[in-house]
């Protein structure tokens, strides 16, 4: 009562790690928006009340209407906060989701993503000379532009840019270009091999 | 062909393209692979390793890859093997192979496109003279056509009678010359034995190039300390390539010998070292170390009731507590330890080891990590034979290669711990031999069996272990016989392989003397015997004295091995 579920809904945020996307708590959402319905029927009333003469009803009005905001800024901080980690998901995981992160949002926020990978991808391409450029990639100068990686499972044949094919078998070892092998890692595909 | 200016003809000519490297498993060739990969990485040559464990994982590999490169470097394999008969390549695939196996198929040596060898000249190759192997076909072809040349019909006769002549003339020349090439083929090929470390060879290639580093340096130490391990060539050798590798040493590392700028305690020094030839005894105790090492278990004989009280009388001899050398080698009073290499060669002098000493190198970084080269080939190779796990060969492969690199010293400590179990798994081994008198003399050779049911007979199924071992029982065994000719004898070792399929892997060694040069002639022996008996046997081993036969097929195979060498 009186903003106690709308921290919950926050904190539940708060308690998934950085940059992991929790699923999306309808169920609490809804409950504080029904709480709010609530505070402002009551208060509706009471405020009729209080016009005809009832002023003893002013704190109450007042302590509600309190309440009513501070729910309003805790969902907002709430899908805020969200939003954010939605578009850092973008920078991280490319312009596919995995099924499970894509179950995790709600359905607008589904859409406020496709709305963002749209406008990201229009400014990437019209980077670079009409050429586009991959912002996303290495988000950090690299030290090296080649990386020495190993097999993890059998792949099978891969393409590097060149047109030339490797075949990627389990336990051999490959000195490729990093930004080709950097899907491959996130996918478990590869390892990275330091030395 | 041999290539001679290996920056030009080797290096500058695969920079620029993407190659496919074929490792085999031994240290050396980890080692040599090690100096490549980090040379491929200052230079960003795109390449693929495949490690390659024998004949039949070389050719499917090559199979699986051929599509895709060009340029195929192998490492310790392929160059004692017809590689164009076995692989059958394309015209445009070109293989630069760095192998110590010796003898080079001639083949291979003269052929002038495809196959190049990164091979030392200055070893003695003793590769027979081209036309003494090589005829062209034509000459033949010539005088076939002569014949219908005959147009006279006068002297057609004559003609006729001088071709036959002719004829029985060319022909009686090319038998000679034929009995004249497998004579001289035979003795070319008879004995195998083992060239120029690898790792020495790809560390000169960068030491050309400006390119060397500390590390290299040290995996080329590594490699060269494996072969004198393994006892792959002779103490000369071993001696001679040391000395050329203490002066890159010296070069390297002489900032250390500067008081007033030296380096930090973390950077890695090397140091040449006229250490104790005790295996693993840094980390280990010096108990367990001498009964383990194979050079004074077998002069001490410490299988027997005798040979455990020398080994007291020597503890007493060089002052040790027995309570000091049986605990961990770095807790040792430091006193003890001050002139201990000193003092035990003293001691062991008196006990007939004369050599216990050898020239070695050690590798220092951070105030806690020494190791001897020895260390590091004894812990690599066990890594590389581990059947703790039932992996595949190639995660071995892989967890050796990385134990190699100073960043995994928790690998490397792994590996440790592992090659103490093996020796001490060969220790008891041959001490059981001995005891149960398991080595018998067949006339020409002397013959081991290790049966079925034997404890550590998993690990002697691997190539290695059994090379170590079978090393290991005949030094034993030279010391414990007293028959003279048996002591000049080669040893056969068997081990079953795998129990399921009924095979077995035989490993043959040469004999054992002071003047010994390391020639193995069983690789050849294995293959006429196998040839006459048509047993089932498999030449997948890059060595080959190692070979793989059927479990009911031995005793045939063995009859027909006595017949042939008596």
């Amino acid at each position: 009562m009186f903003g106690e579920r709308a921290v919950e809904l926050v904190r539940g945020l708060h308690r998934a790690a950085d940059g992991h996307l929790p699923a999306f708590d309808e169920d609490g959402a809804r409950r504080v928006l029904e709480e709010m319905k609530a505070l402002y029927e009551q208060n509706q009333a009471d405020v009729n009340e209080a016009k005809s003469g009832r002023s003893d009803l002013i704190p109450t009005i007042k302590f509600r209407h309190c309440s009513l905001l501070r729910n309003r800024r805790c969902v907002v901080a709430y899908l805020y906060d969200r939003l954010l980690r939605i578009r850092a998901l973008r920078w991280e995981y490319g312009s596919v989701l995995p099924n499970d992160l894509r179950f995790h949002m709600s359905a607008e926020e589904m859409e406020w993503f496709n709305q963002y990978k749209k406008s990201l991808a229009t400014y990437m391409r019209s980077l670079g000379g009409g050429e586009g450029l991959d912002l996303t990639q290495d988000m950090k100068p690299p030290k090296s532009l080649y990386i020495e990686v190993r097999c993890l499972k059998d792949h099978g044949e891969f393409e590097i840019d060149d047109g030339t094919t490797i075949l990627l078998k389990k336990n051999s070892q490959h000195f490729l270009p990093r930004w080709k092998c950097e899907q491959l890692i996130r996918q478990g595909v590869l390892e990275h091999v330091l030395s | 062909m041999f290539l001679s200016d290996f920056r030009r003809e080797f290096y500058e000519v695969i920079v620029s393209q993407r190659v496919l490297l074929l490792v085999a498993s031994d240290v050396d060739a980890l080692c040599a692979c090690k100096i490549l990969q980090a040379l491929f990485q200052c230079d960003h040559v795109q390449y693929t390793l495949v490690p390659v464990s024998g004949w039949q994982e070389l050719e499917t590999a090559y199979l699986e890859h051929k599509d895709q490169f060009q340029y195929f470097v192998l490492i310790n394999c392929g160059a004692n093997i017809d590689l164009l008969e076995i692989l059958q390549p394309e015209e445009d695939n070109f293989f630069f192979i760095c192998d110590t196996h010796r003898p080079i198929n001639v083949v291979n040596v003269y052929n002038e496109t495809q196959i190049k060898l990164l091979v030392k000249q200055d070893d003695d190759l003793e590769i027979p003279a081209y036309d003494d192997i090589f005829r062209d076909e034509e000459e033949d072809e010539d005088d076939s056509g002569n014949e219908s040349d005959g147009s006279e019909p006068l002297g057609k006769r004559k003609r006729f009678e001088e071709d036959v002549v002719e004829r029985t003339m060319k022909r009686r020349q090319r038998r000679e010359w034929e009995a004249h090439r497998r004579e001289i083929l035979f003795d070319y090929e008879q004995y195998e034995y083992h060239g120029t470390s690898s790792a020495m060879v790809m560390f000169d290639l960068a030491w050309i190039m400006s390119k060397d580093l500390n590390d290299m340096l040290w995996w080329a130490i590594v490699g060269l300390t494996d072969q004198w391990i393994q006892d792959k060539i002779t103490q000369m050798k071993y001696v001679t390539d040391i000395g050329m590798l203490q002066r890159h040493v010296s070069r390297h590392n002489h900032r250390n010998e500067d008081e007033e700028n030296s380096l930090s305690i973390d950077c890695m020094r090397i140091a040449f070292e006229y250490d104790l030839r005790l295996a693993l005894y840094q980390h280990w105790s010096l108990y367990e170390s001498l009964c383990n090492t194979s050079y004074t278990s077998a002069s001490l004989k410490l299988w027997s009731v005798q040979g455990q009280k020398r080994l007291q009388e020597l503890f007493a001899d060089m002052g040790l507590p027995l309570k000091q050398v049986k605990q961990k080698f770095n807790s040792m009073d430091m006193s003890l330890k001050e002139n201990l290499q000193e003092m035990i060669e003293e001691s062991a002098n008196k006990f007939g080891m004369k050599n216990l000493r050898v020239q070695t190198f050690s590798i220092h970084f951070g105030f806690k990590n020494k190791f001897l080269a020895s260390d590091i080939v004894y812990a690599t190779a066990s890594l590389m034979e581990n059947i703790e796990k039932d992996e595949p060969g190639t995660d071995n492969f892989i967890k050796a290669l990385d134990s190699l690199s100073r960043n995994n010293l928790d690998k490397l400590h792994q590996g440790l711990e592992l090659a103490k179990k093996q020796l001490r798994a060969i220790q008891q081994t041959v001490a059981s031999c001995i005891c149960t008198n398991l080595i018998i003399s067949q006339g020409p050779f002397l013959y081991c069996y290790l049966m079925e049911g034997t404890p550590d007979v998993k690990l002697f199924s691997k190539p290695v272990s059994l090379c170590l071992l079978s090393k290991y029982l005949l030094k034993s065994f030279v010391c414990s016989t007293k028959n003279k000719r048996c002591k000049l004898l080669p040893l056969i070792v068997a081990a079953p392989m795998d129990v399921e399929q009924g095979t077995v892997i035989m490993v043959g060694i040469p004999p054992e003397t002071e003047s010994s040069d390391k020639k193995n002639f069983f690789g050849r022996a294995f293959e006429k015997a196998a040839e006459s008996t048509n047993s089932r046997t498999l030449h997948n081993h890059f060595d080959m004295s190692i070979i793989e036969l059927k479990m009911e097929d031995r005793s045939k195979f063995l009859d027909a091995l006595i017949s042939l060498l008596s």
